[in-house]
């Protein structure tokens, strides 16, 4: 038998819902009346499932509270049967569980995807190439007509996802020990970010995440603060958000505004939508 | 290309659990090992805490997902993110394991054995000097714990990793645990495997703990290194004389001066098999 002949022969037996006879594996594989060959190669087949399981708790810690440990891990079985691992590190291993789930959902908790999606946007963003926040003083020495001009260069470890479920309030309540609510549909905007070393996430008002979808396509300022014409004050509600944008790390620097009117090129890899 | 022998002492794993302590103060480690893929990403907390450790003592890269015996072509990512690595931490000595877990572009994510054939003997060789190439400096590789073994090995596993050494250049990361759970599983002396391979390839070895499971042992690295395996040491030790020694401890993981008590534990074992045999262990 060739290496690659050996190689596909032993990564069938690990990862094949069926296991492969033990005439069959005998073909390849030496045991011993103590411990039969067949016997061997299942111990790896067990390895593979449990480790990469518990990869999957690690990025989805709260997801796998609310499942209890014997549904997660058929969940884990049944998504690694469709979405096998294809990065180098296992961390990577869940990029697709939320779509996963959006494609077989759960007819009693509709809301599993968004809560995977929020849990897998918390590592993303941990694990986000550093930029150093700017203070607001970025935007003092402006004109008013370069401040209308520019845009806003976003953080890497920010993204913006688009829920059907409230996901942050389920993701809450497991996080304080609390049992889970029955799931809630309810369309937001949430914000997860990394400021220093520690992970934050945040539901958005409309108008507040209009301007956020806004930045991370390019938009200037002017269109960027038009997305708070209807408060009643919306010179001041888009002054305070700015600030608080600014206050938790999000901007990292100006950028050529108005790329929506040139309309060429594509939104930055922040905006996260669906 | 040959994997030098250095004077690093005795270390400790550098695990997730433990970066609050390693950023508040120096543990009493000579060096750390670190696993390589957790900190390939760009930012984020690991590689903050390695590139404050690494200022501090020096910082061995070990990697698990190398896969360098797999029939898969080396992905170009992976060697991207490794010569970065390699880079940005300069280490000590660089690492992975001889087997594989790459198949179809698919990872398995384990340390799968190899068949030892002439075949896989010198498609691991040139495997090997592309990496070393790429990294620009010698690889080694670790003795994997097996479970089942191949109709068609024509070599023991301390044949094969001895020659693939010789042709290629690389070195050898001995784990002492792995070789006494291989010996049992497969019920050959450890000392054979101790005495057939080239010790003086051993750059640095590997204390671990692992179950006993009645028909077979578990590698496990969730406890604290058994006395047989602490036996098996001293035997190398009489072997090799001094050699960079690290404890694993990767599940079940104690505090952090539980694990470095075990690696004093190793330095300690060491002192007195120096004592004990000045002539050999001081060469």
């Amino acid at each position: 038998m060739t290496l690659a002949e050996t190689q596909a022969l032993f990564r069938r037996a690990i990862t094949s819902a069926e296991p492969l006879s033990a005439k069959r594996l005998e073909t390849c594989f030496a045991g011993s009346d103590a411990l039969p060959a067949a016997e061997r190669v299942s111990l790896y087949a067990e390895m593979y499932l449990s480790r990469l399981t518990e990869a999957l708790r690690v990025t989805y810690p709260n997801l796998s509270r609310l499942l209890g440990d014997g549904p997660f891990a058929a969940l884990s079985r049944d998504y690694l049967r469709r979405y096998p691992s294809r990065h180098h590190d296992v961390g990577e291993v869940g990029r697709k569980l939320a779509t996963f789930l959006r494609r077989y959902p759960d007819p009693e908790r509709p809301d599993l995807a968004d809560l995977a999606e929020l849990e897998w946007a918390r590592q993303e963003v941990f694990f986000a190439p550093p930029a150093a926040p700017k203070g607001a003083e970025l935007l003092s020495g402006l004109s008013q007509e370069a401040f209308l001009r520019s845009g806003l260069a976003l953080s890497p470890a920010l993204r913006l996802l688009v829920l059907d479920h409230d996901a942050t309030a389920l993701w809450r309540r497991i996080e304080n020990g609390e049992p889970a609510d029955p799931p809630r549909s309810e369309r937001s905007v949430v914000a997860v970010w990394r400021n220093g070393f520690e992970v934050f996430h945040g539901a958005l008002a409309a108008d507040e995440a209009l301007a956020l979808e806004g930045a991370a396509r390019g938009l200037d300022l002017a269109r960027i603060c038009a997305a708070f014409a209807a408060r009643e004050d919306p010179a001041e509600a888009a002054h305070a958000a700015l600030a608080s944008w600014f206050a938790e790390g999000w901007i990292v620097g100006l950028a050529a505004g108005a790329l929506a009117r040139r309309g060429r090129r594509k939104a930055p890899a922040q905006s996260e939508r669906r | 290309m040959n994997a030098p022998r250095l004077a690093l002492g005795h270390g400790i794993g550098l695990r997730t659990k433990h970066f609050p302590e390693f950023l508040a103060r120096r543990p009493a480690v000579d060096w750390v090992e670190a696993v390589t893929e957790n900190f390939m990403a760009p930012g984020g907390r690991p590689i903050a805490v390695l590139e404050k450790v690494r200022r501090e003592v020096p910082v061995v890269l070990h990697g698990v997902s190398l896969s360098i015996g797999s029939v898969d072509p080396i992905p170009e990512r992976y060697l991207a993110e490794l010569g970065r690595l390699v880079h940005r931490i300069e280490p000590a000595l660089v690492s992975d394991h001889l087997c594989w877990g790459t198949h179809r572009g698919q990872y398995l994510h384990d340390l799968l054995p190899l068949p030892y054939t002439e075949e896989a003997l010198a498609h691991v060789a040139r495997r090997v000097e592309q990496v070393q190439e790429r990294i620009g400096r010698p690889l080694l590789l670790e003795n994997p714990s097996t479970y089942v073994s191949f109709r068609d090995s024509t070599m023991t596993e301390w044949e094969f990793l001895g020659e693939l050494s010789r042709r290629s250049g690389c070195g050898i990361l001995l784990d002492v645990n792995n070789v006494y759970v291989s010996a049992r599983n497969f019920g050959y002396d450890p000392l054979a495997y101790l005495d057939g391979l080239p010790m003086d390839r051993v750059g640095y070895l590997h204390l671990a703990g692992h179950q006993d499971r009645g028909r077979y042992l578990l590698d496990t690295h969730d406890g604290a290194v058994p006395p047989p395996v602490w036996a098996l040491y001293r035997e190398v030790l009489h072997r090799l004389g001094p050699v960079p020694t690290l404890v694993e401890w990767d599940d079940r993981i104690p505090p952090l001066e539980e694990v470095v008590a075990e690696s004093q534990r190793a330095a300690s074992i060491e002192a007195q098999e120096l004592e004990a045999s000045p002539r050999r262990l001081a060469s």
